[in-house]
């Protein structure tokens, strides 16, 4: 019988194509706003996040603001690494600063830091090698150049050997970093030179630290180890809260993935509005149908059709056709989705199976609950006035 | 004749319409029977209450008064699904104007009574057959109403009526539509389907039609006399 009733639906809906089509077009915007919002929110998240990731998702960055005349000291950055849930921890200090090599200068940021930063950061190197403790500890003049750095001052990255002074001191270049091309750094002018943190803190003349970069052990433990450095910063700073502040990396991505949910759900959302409308768009033409073909309803119900029979019958006919439009609209968002990705390039945005799995089932919720009024309307009518009926 | 069960049992049945206010009694305490394989015509003129009697005979409607028993089975108070359930299973209906659906061939007109009742593809193909060659209409299966004539139409009709083994098949005016030629074939029809055991009601206001029929009841004013 079931399979009698998608039979006759589908040749119901068959027979008048343009104004089945014109029904379903409803429905086809409405999937297609659905999945193509919901996909691109998603793939935009998908990309931002991989960048805060790749930025250290299992980050903790911890600012001295007042250090109440008890600064913390370069040793004090192995008491941090010492603790259970960190697994390393840097210092850095930051300034800006004149760099010249022959007759090219340009103002570059200088990071003293420890070899740890390194791994902290995810860094990469094309050349040479990174800061070592022994430089700290020797204060060598030694200096690792970024990528950008080392092209706008050489005009080559081929530069490991070359020497550059900076604020007047001269370095020896023993790095250079690999070339980064994610988007964080194209925000960024990245223009910096890495240097010992003794060498910077006397430039500076600050020696003591005020900020420290510290990676967890677990890479899920993050909270953890927040938690951890915040105690022993708490203690070293006498319960003072407001001397220090401690960053999560981790928080960030929570806060964008929150952020990001609620976009999804308001662009979700509007685009549901539309298919409701969609869904009206079907009651509208199946209560048209209904009254149309009261003379086949009629016949139907003198040969022995009943009440359920009728009311199925329209009732799948309204499924099929909000399913059919959610089919069409699939295949839409699909072609829209490859030709965003082909225009946006390093992102690729993709239908999710969750996503057409809300669109299939958000379809059906319509087509079943919008046909429900023109099907009953349809079971109810009296076989003897349905069979006089002349339409 | 030997002794028959009767098909339809009809007593003091009462049906009351109001319209504009006013009653309207389309029929008043009619009374009648129709034993198994009986040929029985009902004729009246318009405004007599026979398309109310065929109604009641047909389960379309019910009665508001007076007992009905079809085939062995009390018609009273039965819910729509059960009314529907005995139209599909023991009625046959032939309309005056054909009441084919249009957008289906001939078989699958002839198919559609056999689906509500549950029967599987291959018992129904078969039994559509058998019925379309019945009324010889084999090598029309496959067209739509509007490639037959009105006599074909007409026999298509019939074959869905018969496809059920229905236990009497009910015909209101079959060939009021048609010529005189087309409906004295149907009428043929209608003796050779009688000619095998089939128990047939015949609706007209004909009366060459209705004395064509083994016994007629004549119906006036809603009330049901016997013509001998």
């Amino acid at each position: 019988m079931l399979v009698q009733n998608f039979k006759m639906a589908l040749s119901a809906i068959t027979s008048s194509k343009m104004r089945s089509f014109l029904t379903m077009l409803g429905i086809i915007i409405g999937v297609t706003a659905l999945v193509v919002m919901v996909s691109l929110v998603n793939g935009a998240t998908g990309a931002v996040t991989s960048e805060i990731t790749a930025l250290g998702n299992d980050m903790i960055v911890v600012s001295v603001m007042d250090d109440q005349g008890r600064p913390l000291r370069l040793a004090e950055v192995g008491d941090i690494k010492a603790l259970e849930a960190v697994d390393q921890a840097a210092p850095l200090g930051s300034m800006s600063a004149t760099a010249k090599h022959a007759y090219q200068d340009e103002v570059v940021t200088v990071n003293g830091t420890s070899a740890a930063y390194y791994d902290i950061q995810g860094l990469e190197l094309a050349d040479g090698r990174f800061i070592k403790s022994t430089d700290v500890d020797n204060s060598s003049y030694v200096a690792v150049l970024s990528n950008k750095a080392a092209t706008e001052l050489f005009d080559s990255a081929d530069v490991v050997g070359e020497t550059l002074t900076i604020g007047g001191r001269s370095f020896r270049i023993v790095g250079v970093l690999a070339e980064d091309d994610s988007l964080m750094s194209a925000m960024m002018s990245d223009m910096s030179v890495y240097v010992p943190f003794s060498v910077e803190a006397s430039m500076a003349d600050q020696p003591y630290v005020t900020a420290v970069y510290a990676s967890a052990a677990d890479p899920n433990g993050t909270d953890a180890a927040e938690e951890a450095v915040s105690g022993f910063l708490l203690q070293r700073f006498r319960q003072n809260e407001d001397a220090f502040s401690v960053i999560n990396m981790s928080s960030i991505t929570d806060a964008m993935s929150s952020v990001t949910g609620t976009l999804t759900l308001l662009l979700g959302g509007i685009a549901a509005i539309s298919l409701l409308v969609g869904g009206v768009g079907i009651m509208n033409i199946m209560l048209v149908s209904v009254t149309e073909r009261t003379k086949e309803i009629g016949i139907r119900k003198a040969i022995g059709a009943g009440r359920g029979s009728i009311m199925m019958q329209f009732l799948i006919e309204a499924l099929m056709l909000s399913l059919f439009g959610c089919i069409f609209g699939l295949l839409l968002s699909w072609g829209i989705l490859e030709i965003v990705t082909a225009i946006a390039g390093s992102i690729s945005f993709s239908m999710s199976v969750s996503t057409m799995a809300l669109a299939v089932g958000f379809s059906s919720a319509i087509g079943l609950i919008f046909g429900l009024y023109p099907a009953d309307k349809a079971a109810k009518k009296h076989p003897i006035e349905a069979l006089r009926y002349d339409g | 004749m030997q002794q028959q069960t009767p098909v339809i049992v009809m007593k003091e049945i009462t049906k009351t319409y109001y319209v504009g206010g006013e009653e309207v009694k389309a029929l008043d305490r009619a009374t009648m029977s129709v034993d198994e394989g009986e040929f029985v015509s009902v004729i009246g003129p318009s405004g007599s209450g026979k398309s109310t009697l065929m109604n009641i005979i047909g389960c379309l409607d019910m009665a508001d008064s007076g007992e009905y028993v079809l085939d062995g089975q009390d018609i009273r108070r039965y819910s729509e699904k059960q009314l529907a359930r005995i139209r599909n299973r023991k009625i046959g209906f032939v309309f005056q104007n054909f009441n084919l659906l249009s957008k289906m061939t001939a078989e699958g007109n002839v198919e559609l009574p056999l689906i509500y009742q549950g029967v599987s593809l291959g018992e129904r193909k078969e039994r559509v057959r058998l019925a379309l060659e019945r009324v010889g209409l084999a090598d029309r299966s496959g067209h739509k109403p509007t490639e037959l004539s009105g006599g074909q139409q007409q026999r298509v009709a019939v074959a869905r009526a018969l496809v059920t083994n229905p236990a009497i098949l009910l015909a209101d005016e079959p060939t009021g539509n048609l010529d005189s030629k087309t409906g004295a074939d149907i009428m043929r029809l209608f003796h050779e389907i009688h000619g095998a055991g089939n128990t047939i009601v015949l609706i007209t206001h004909d009366e060459s039609i209705a004395g064509q029929a083994q016994r007629c009841i004549r119906i006036m004013d809603g009330r049901v006399e016997e013509a001998e």
